[in-house]
């Protein structure tokens, strides 16, 4: 996760150079540090900054990782004919590189040629068990394939190894979630959790698959995630509001019968409700009604 | 006696400066030396990158084990401490077998052997130098004063009891560049380098046990950790956040 100020910094970057103030390189040394995916903007500025023998030489050493950064970006926007060309410089310069062999491997997946790229991957694996960046490309392509259950077992076992990837994890979660396999899901996003516990997104993405899994219990946990995510944003989250108001109304559904005596305090709903309207009243007013509808609807069914 | 020795410049000149300069130049050599030659094993071990990753995992575990539901905790504590398979879990036969195993790997050998060369080989050779050229005069002068259990260690060639303490050799000018120029060699020459031989001391004698040691470590606190649900009093703080909000 990227923070504030290098959020800033890069924007500002990005702004700067957007509007003919150079700074070209510097935005591109960033966006690499900071693993950004900003594969149009690099493919820009670096191709500036490559056609241009005196800024070339400018760079000096750093040359080859512009190289390898730009065609990475080229591969991204599906300009393969520069990919190739920048991929065949750099074997040139380092004929036995496994970063290069690695580089060579993503521009075969990104012209569609899957088999030789898994072939190339896997020899590449061979040599070196454990570089996470070709596992992750694995997982990405049998992904790109449609292969989700393949993607699955690859990620696994990625994950057996390198359990601290938190990216990987939410990868995980995603396709668990997209495949309807909930209780894997909510299981990924404990993982989320349990790593970074401040970051209020897992907390809404764990509310979320515990509302859809159902079930009371779950819907009290999920109602109580929703309320650390409330409590994480500053109150803010429009999705997270929501998710309060319908927790409360399908928690009343499922007690309607019960014991009103052992019924949990469900004080959240009306604050988040007015909340809501507050919210809607500025950003969207004429929303307002709709908003006041769809509440009035919730609360009449408890 | 306190009197005042008037201590040559010329000392200063030809000793001290030079001392340091050599010091500086010595340690820059190293670094590069030692650049050459890690370049040849770059392979990690995949199960010392397992037990790394394990080890942090346990250890969010443990920070933020009031996060996650009281369920789903337990099983992943039983996950980690199971008896038979856990994670966490090291036979006692095992734990044992750590350090020899580590001495009898030749990759490993060879390595703590080259690490210990380019760090004790110039030190000794540096110090002999410093004997040999610098010895059997008074150097410095320390500017404050100090007692007397420092004579043996900082007057090492000067003879005479009764100068005062704060009159030191150049032995303890090496002893202090030694341990002083790490500032600088982080400055020159980056944060990670070679001449910090200090934590590398430091370091060696907590080498041989690492992993399998932290693993029980992590193993004993997981188990004691007590699981207290914090959600509820998320759930407080919401309300009154939304309070707030909305008034």
């Amino acid at each position: 996760m990227v923070s504030k100020t290098e959020e800033d910094q890069v924007n500002r970057l990005e702004s700067q150079v957007e509007n003919g103030g150079g700074g070209e390189w510097e935005y591109l040394c960033l966006v690499r540090k900071l693993k950004l995916r900003r594969s149009y903007n690099v493919l820009k500025y670096g191709l500036s900054i490559l056609n241009d023998p005196k800024k070339r030489s400018a760079i000096g050493p750093e040359e080859w990782t512009l190289y390898e950064q730009v065609a990475a970006a080229a591969m991204d926007c599906q300009r393969l004919d520069l990919a190739k060309d920048y991929v065949k410089v750099l074997l040139e310069k380092f004929p036995e590189s496994k970063r290069v062999g690695r580089l060579e491997a993503m521009l075969l997946e990104a012209m569609g040629l899957w088999e030789e790229a898994e072939k190339a991957y896997s020899s590449l694996l061979e040599d070196n068990e454990l570089d996470p960046v070709i596992h992750k490309r694995r997982v990405a392509m049998a992904k790109a394939q449609g292969n989700i259950s393949g993607a699955i077992e690859w990620l696994n076992k990625y994950l057996e190894i390198f359990m601290v990837d938190h990216d990987a994890w939410r990868e995980l979660a995603e396709i668990y979630v997209s495949l309807q396999m909930y209780k894997q899901a909510a299981f990924c996003y404990e993982e989320l959790i349990l790593s970074q516990p401040t970051i209020p997104l897992y907390h809404l993405a764990y509310a979320d698959v515990l509302y859809t899994l159902g079930g009371l219990e779950n819907l009290h946990m999920a109602y109580k995630y929703y309320a650390s995510t409330i409590d994480l944003t500053g109150g803010k989250h429009t999705r997270a509001l929501f998710g309060i108001c319908l927790c409360t109304s399908a928690i009343d559904q499922l007690t309607r019968g019960r014991n009103k005596d052992d019924k949990e305090n469900l004080q959240l709903a009306p604050l988040s409700a007015l909340a809501l309207g507050k919210d809607y009243k500025q950003r969207a007013p004429n929303k307002v009604s709709m908003l006041a509808s769809t509440l009035r609807s919730l609360k009449l069914s408890s | 006696m306190a009197e005042d020795l008037v201590l040559d410049t010329a000392i200063r000149d030809w000793v001290l400066i030079p001392l340091s300069v050599v010091m500086v130049l010595i340690g820059i050599l190293r670094y590069f030396v030692s650049k050459l030659m890690r370049s040849s094993n770059q392979v990690p071990d995949p199960k010392m990158i397992k037990e790394g990753q394990v080890v942090i995992r346990a250890r969010n575990l443990r920070a933020a084990a009031n996060f996650i539901p009281a369920k789903s905790f337990r099983s992943r504590r039983v996950y980690f401490s199971n008896e038979e398979n856990g994670l966490l879990y090291v036979p006692k036969g095992q734990a044992q077998n750590a350090q020899a195993q580590m001495f009898s790997d030749p990759n490993m050998a060879m390595d703590m052997m080259k690490k210990n060369l380019s760090m004790i080989i110039p030190q000794t050779l540096t110090f002999a130098w410093v004997n040999f050229f610098f010895s059997g005069f008074v150097a410095a002068k320390i500017p404050f004063p100090l007692t007397q259990r420092f004579r043996s260690m900082l007057q090492n060639g000067i003879d005479l009891s009764t100068v005062d303490v704060s009159y030191v050799s150049s032995r303890s000018w090496y002893f202090l560049n030694l341990f002083g120029l790490r500032g600088l060699f982080s400055l020159i020459l980056g944060e990670e380098n070679a001449t910090d031989d200090t934590q590398r001391m430091m370091q060696m004698s907590g080498f041989g046990f690492d992993p399998t040691r932290s693993l029980g470590a992590e193993k004993d606190s997981l188990d004691i950790v007590q699981h207290e649900w914090a959600l509820p009093k998320f759930e407080q703080r919401a309300e009154a956040v939304l309070k707030k909000l909305v008034s």
